[in-house]
């Protein structure tokens, strides 16, 4: 036996000793990350078909550890945006004017088209901090802010976690609070729901600044099932309150037999919409629970990470999330990950492809294509590999699909086979490097 | 709907209390590749994109807000 050996022998007695008659000693060291610095970077492409919203995104994630398992945590992210969104505006057989969302100017979308804002062009820059420490022997604890700031919005957010581990840290529960408050303010201000799209130079129905608040709570249970199995579970409760429109988002105004909007008439010398239209209304508070359950199981080298979301919230919309990734080593420092993910989700009590013209109008209404009813799949291949100098690369594509469907009954006289659910195809497609400093 | 959550969650910890590995068995567990979050930039890369063309967001963590998008 070596005198190496021995030494750790003897101060395992010691240890030992020491705890058997209750008294104080140095706790050994744990064994633990070195001190020092993290980075995982990215270079993000995402890209929707027929020139909708195309985003060229970097992004920055630093870690700094210190000793006994405390961690910060800074992120920065910039995304340059461009490209159009459908405006909620139908497809109609003859060109459509629409005032812009500042009130300064038109844009014409051409007779069988999809209307489709392309005024549309921001920047996005979004930085957040979090710092996460051992709270005693069981417990952990992280406390986190986030800020985000682009042309028409600010967001700004605050967040905190704490968990305890059971059972020889096999089994984890967590709880965690989060509160944001943001700010809208579109160039001309956020219209009031339910008025009609002004002609040009007529701002008389903006209400200004608008504030938006979110306060989500997350509890959680993780559990390792087995020396290849851990599973989790969580229950999100998201309550938001203020103005939630999309400030950019009208409805039609059509007529009850034709289905047709109807025309708006303008004044000599003004120039304006050629159809009338409504900003859309959604009721000033939402409350969302979740039910989260994720699994990681692995299979001799390679790693199933399979996870389910149901959602369900008071505009009546449900939603399921399958995810599923499966990652397969191809050699000692490089492995494929294939991803499926399907979504489906059911329309917002209040989605309706217009109002009819002279009816009460409803209290709310939106034709925001998001709040319709669709599914999703998203097909995905990465690749990733460690250099020579040890750090981690990796390449990802994929490619999003969102299918809608508008129910026949909703569509009035020549809406049948003319508006259409705004159907979405997208790539995303990222580059990742992580590196020690 | 709550009776069969808090009934879940007993019967979930009354099992959990019984599963598990011992320390010296974590060593699979502990690789990198079986962290719920293997790569946090790109779970927030997902979940920014999916709350923008969505009507749902967060679960695995707070949602993927803090923009102008939805």
């Amino acid at each position: 036996m070596s005198k190496e050996s021995n030494k750790n022998i003897s101060a395992t007695l010691a240890t030992a000793t020491c705890a058997l008659l209750g008294g104080t000693i140095a706790q050994p060291v744990q064994a633990q990350e070195e001190p020092g610095w993290d980075f995982n970077t990215s270079l993000l492409y995402y890209g929707e078909d027929e020139n909708r919203v195309q985003d060229l995104s970097v992004a920055l994630l630093a870690r700094r550890t210190f000793q006994d398992d405390r961690w910060m945590t800074l992120g920065l992210t910039v995304d340059g945006l461009t490209g159009a969104s459908p405006n909620g505006g139908l497809h109609q057989n003859t060109a459509q004017t629409f005032t812009q969302p500042s009130g300064n100017n038109t844009f014409t979308a051409a007779a069988g088209t999809l209307p489709i804002d392309d005024t549309f062009r921001d920047t996005r820059v979004a930085v957040n901090a979090n710092w996460q420490q051992p709270l005693g022997r069981l417990y952990n604890f992280s406390a986190g802010a986030s800020a985000s700031k682009e042309f028409d919005y600010l967001h700004l957010g605050v967040n905190a976690k704490i968990s305890r581990d059971f059972n020889q840290k096999n089994t984890t529960v967590s709880a965690g609070l989060a509160f944001s408050s943001d700010t809208i303010d579109p160039e001309g201000g956020a219209p009031s729901p339910l008025t009609s799209m002004l002609n040009v130079g007529d701002l008389s129905n903006r209400l200004g600044e608008q504030d938006k608040d979110v306060v989500d709570i997350v509890l959680g249970v993780t559990q390792v099932i087995s020396r290849n199995l851990i599973v989790q579970a969580n229950y999100s409760f998201s309550d938001s309150s203020g103005y939630l429109n999309d400030p950019y988002k009208i409805v039609a105004v059509v007529d009850g037999v034709t289905g047709d909007v109807v025309p708006h008439a303008l004044p000599p010398g003004i120039s304006g919409p050629s159809h009338e239209y409504i900003y859309e209304s959604r009721p000033d508070s939402r409350t969302k629970h979740s039910f989260y359950s994720q699994a990681k199981y692995f299979m001799g080298g390679k790693v199933l990470d399979a996870s389910y979301r149901y959602m369900t919230d008071d505009w009546e919309i449900d939603s399921h999330t399958v995810d599923l990734r499966l990652r397969w080593p191809i050699s000692d420092k490089s492995y494929l990950e294939p991803h499926l993910r399907f979504y489906t989700q059911t329309e917002a009590e209040f989605y309706q492809v217009g109002v009819v013209d002279g009816s009460p109008l409803p209290a709310y209404a939106s034709n925001d294509y998001r709040l319709g009813g669709f599914d999703a799949i998203t097909l995905g291949l990465k690749y990733g590999w460690e250099t020579r100098n040890g750090n981690d690369m990796s390449v990802r594509l994929e490619l999003y699909q969102q299918r809608g469907d508008i129910p026949a009954d909703r569509l009035i006289g020549n809406q049948v086979g003319l508006v259409q659910y705004p159907d979405l195809d997208a790539v995303i497609a990222q580059f990742s490097y992580r590196f020690g400093g | 709907m709550k009776t069969f959550i808090v009934i879940g969650m007993l019967l979930l910890s009354a099992g959990c209390s019984s599963m598990g590995v011992e320390p010296w068995d974590r060593d699979v567990l502990a690789k990198e590749e079986m962290q719920l979050t293997t790569d946090a930039l790109e779970a927030a890369t997902d979940d920014h994109i999916y709350f923008s063309k969505e009507a749902s967001s967060g679960g695995r963590g707070f949602g993927g807000g803090g923009c102008g998008c939805n």
